[in-house]
């Protein structure tokens, strides 16, 4: 990247890539004392180049890179592609198939809400302390993950016209355990973060982004609801079993950090709470559909948008009537989101030590945005 | 407590240089160890090298292994048993092991010795707390409040100037945060130690001990109190203001250069200036080394009473350091100046009062 001009009696930071907060991705900070005058995100350190990947790819083996651009988010990632393709190729999918997708969509979501939890304390400079009882109740769903997939993390389980396992035996119960162990143990995240008056200090207030600004920047997903905005897209356009279950779009009108940390934790309520209504009434029925693997999908061009655990992911997907994809253009939602955290410092007044709390906030991957 | 008997003991037993031979040495040893018996004590062992060694390997270990189970591990279980004893040498021989990059384009002499004041001037301040009445090792009778608190004023210096030295734009954020921070921190606290020289009529230390025998000062200066408390959080940089080396903000703030056993340098003042002022602190409001009398053994039960109070302040401090977020700049000014000040001079003032009417 070129970097822009400085101007006088500012300094510049270069606020990662190696930094213990910054990720995989530059910021640059321009700052005065402890004012922060302008923001520039540096992104591209981890470009892979996965669009052109899957233009070398079938159709099913292609689901295996895309897995692969948020590893706490994988479902939601994959589940995506996957729906372009149904799309494209016009396969129906069986009914209890959609039912396990979601409940696994939603159980990738806690766990990338749960990631971006324990992020979000520790950049307020908490003892890591709330990281790690994030981690630690990570395990719960990472071990029912690998006891329906094989694997805990990337698990590839999707598939264009079904799943690759079904339900194993008494997983449903497991599931209602384990969201019963999870609502127990989000009293203490309530108690440790938003109830935390330092915490409250740290995060009220800081980096508003008012609902006008939200929409004209682009935002999505936890950042876009917590600016007041409605906007859903397991509610607007309702894939898989979304359509069938009940829950709640979450939103905040603060605006603030801490709006988007509760709009995050709402959302983990909500998960579960779809979670449980998935295990309690999950549909009998086979969980795949006479597929082939080498399948020749017709020509033109086809659009799917999901809502992953960071916002709205879209899949434009042009094909050629033959086996792999002519183009995969990918719309991902961090990379959404990092234009509204390079805005914000000239919306509000930011200080060096709120840069971490507000990125985290946005909660940034920056493999997909990189992609 | 003469401390000029620790020279002339020597002095005397080498000067008389017809009695000097190999033979004597053994004799001399013995003759100076009876002599000087309790000067070497208090160097060596108690308020000495030991006693600040001892207590920050206890204080690293502790924070290991308890704050671990808060976080929800189990800490250092290898090395030395389950208990991880051993970890800390091991990590303190690492940091030995290592080597020191010294960046090139910064000012060397200043980057090197500067960790090394760092410890050795809370260490010095550290010296002047009474143990019990007959137990200080650097006596300098009524000037031991003040002189404290000249000592610990210098001690932010030492992190400005190496902030400065490294020559490193997350030093040099780092170190001006020191400078903020202290001087909106450590003005209510002397304050507050003026209202204990007021109420004590003293500010010989030993003597500020004794004027609490009935009642410790933390009931009737109870503002005073809670802002040294916050006091001890402030100075030794613990986690609500840890804003100077902030790990997420600033990669390390001052110390960000540093590596190798100038590292531990700066790890081991923080442990240091934390034992200075929780001492401190307990001599002014939590009656020092008063205490009941145990086994008719003054000397001995002062010393285990302010240990005793020193170690249960300290696990508590350690353990609250997993509760907190950290505060942000312009919120610890906004604390320093609008509520701790203000707050302060409202003890002083409190202070004078019941001086004046004759209360205590």
């Amino acid at each position: 990247m070129r970097e822009p001009m400085i101007e006088p009696d500012v300094m510049r930071i270069s606020w990662g890539p190696q930094h213990p907060m910054s990720g995989q991705t530059r910021v640059l900070l321009d700052v005065d004392g402890e004012k922060v005058h302008r923001i520039i995100a540096d992104l591209g350190f981890t470009h892979r180049g996965i669009e052109k990947i899957l233009e070398n790819r079938s159709f099913f083996s292609g689901i295996i890179p895309v897995d692969r651009m948020a590893m706490v988010d994988t479902a939601n990632m994959s589940i995506g592609y996957v729906t372009a393709i149904e799309k494209a190729a016009g396969l129906e999918v069986p009914e209890r198939a959609k039912w396990i997708r979601t409940l696994v969509c939603e159980m990738s979501r806690i766990n990338s809400h749960l990631y971006a939890f324990g992020l979000q304390a520790e950049s307020t400079g908490y003892f890591p302390a709330v990281f790690l009882w994030t981690t630690v109740d990570r395990e719960v769903l990472l071990d029912l993950f690998e006891e329906l997939t094989g694997a805990r993390w990337s698990f590839n389980h999707f598939f264009p016209g079904g799943v690759h396992h079904d339900l194993p035996d008494g997983f449903a119960d497991k599931v209602l355990k384990a969201v019963k162990y999870l609502r127990g143990r989000f009293k203490d995240y309530w108690d440790a973060m938003v109830e935390n008056p330092l915490f409250e200090n740290r995060c009220d207030g800081v980096a508003i982004l008012k609902p006008k600004d939200a929409l004209k920047l682009g935002a999505t997903g936890p950042v876009l609801r917590g600016s007041g905005i409605d906007i859903d897209m397991r509610r607007e356009e309702p894939y898989d079993a979304y359509g069938d279950l009940e829950w709640e779009v979450i939103t905040e009108d603060a605006c603030d950090v801490m709006a988007r940390t509760k709009v995050r934790y709402h959302e983990i309520g909500q998960a579960l709470n779809i979670m449980e209504q998935i295990a309690q009434s999950i549909p009998d029925g086979p969980v795949k559909g006479r597929v082939n693997a080498f399948m020749r999908v017709p020509e033109g061009e086809y659009i799917s948008r999901v809502e992953a655990g960071r916002g709205e992911l879209g899949f434009h997907l042009f094909t050629n009537g033959t086996g792999n994809p002519y183009r995969v253009k990918i719309n991902s939602p961090t990379l959404r989101n990092m234009y509204v955290f390079e805005r914000l410092a000239e919306l509000n007044e930011v200080f060096v030590a709120d840069i971490p709390v507000i990125i985290n906030s946005i909660d940034p991957w920056y493999l997909d945005s990189d992609r | 407590m003469n401390s000029n008997s620790l020279i002339s003991g020597t002095l005397a037993n080498l000067v008389q240089a017809d009695q000097f031979s190999l033979m004597n040495i053994p004799s001399m040893v013995i003759e100076f160890l009876a002599l000087n018996s309790k000067p070497l004590l208090q160097v060596l062992l108690l308020p000495g090298l030991g006693f600040i060694l001892g207590f920050a390997i206890f204080a690293v270990w502790f924070e290991r292994k308890f704050l671990a189970r808060a976080m929800l591990r189990v800490g250092p279980y290898y090395c030395g048993g389950r208990a991880g004893v051993l970890q800390v040498f091991a990590d303190f021989l690492k940091l030995f092991m290592k080597e020191i990059i010294i960046p090139t384009a910064i000012d060397w002499p200043f980057f090197v010795a500067m960790p090394v004041f760092l410890s050795t001037i809370p260490s010095l301040a550290l010296l002047l707390i009474p143990f019990a009445s007959n137990w200080v090792l650097w006596d300098v009778g009524s000037l031991s409040l003040p002189m404290f608190f000249a000592i610990m004023g210098i001690a932010p210096l030492i992190p400005i100037f190496s902030g400065w030295a490294s020559n490193n734009k997350y030093s040099f954020i780092g170190a001006w945060r020191v400078a903020y921070m202290y001087i909106s921190g450590e003005i209510p606290l002397v304050i507050c130690a003026a209202g204990v020289a007021i109420m004590a009529g003293s500010m010989d230390l030993v003597k500020i001990v004794e004027a609490q025998q009935n009642m410790w000062f933390a009931v009737p200066q109870f503002i005073g109190f809670i802002l040294f408390f916050l006091g001890i959080f402030i100075e030794s940089e613990r986690t609500p203001f840890d804003i100077p080396v902030a790990e997420v903000e600033l990669v390390f703030g001052w110390r960000t250069e540093y590596s190798g056993i100038l590292f531990g340098f700066t790890m081991m003042a923080e442990y240091v200036l934390f034992q200075a002022w929780t001492l401190m602190f307990i001599t002014l409001y939590l009656g020092g080394f008063n205490g009941p009398v145990l086994m008719g053994m003054p000397t001995a039960s002062h010393i285990f009473w302010l240990l005793a109070k020193f170690f249960v302040l300290v696990v508590f401090i350690i353990l609250l350091r997993c509760v907190f977020p950290r505060l942000r700049m312009d919120q610890m000014i906004k604390l320093g100046w609008k509520y701790m000040t203000p707050l302060a001079l409202l003890n002083l003032f409190f202070v004078i009062v019941m001086k004046i009417l004759g209360v205590v």
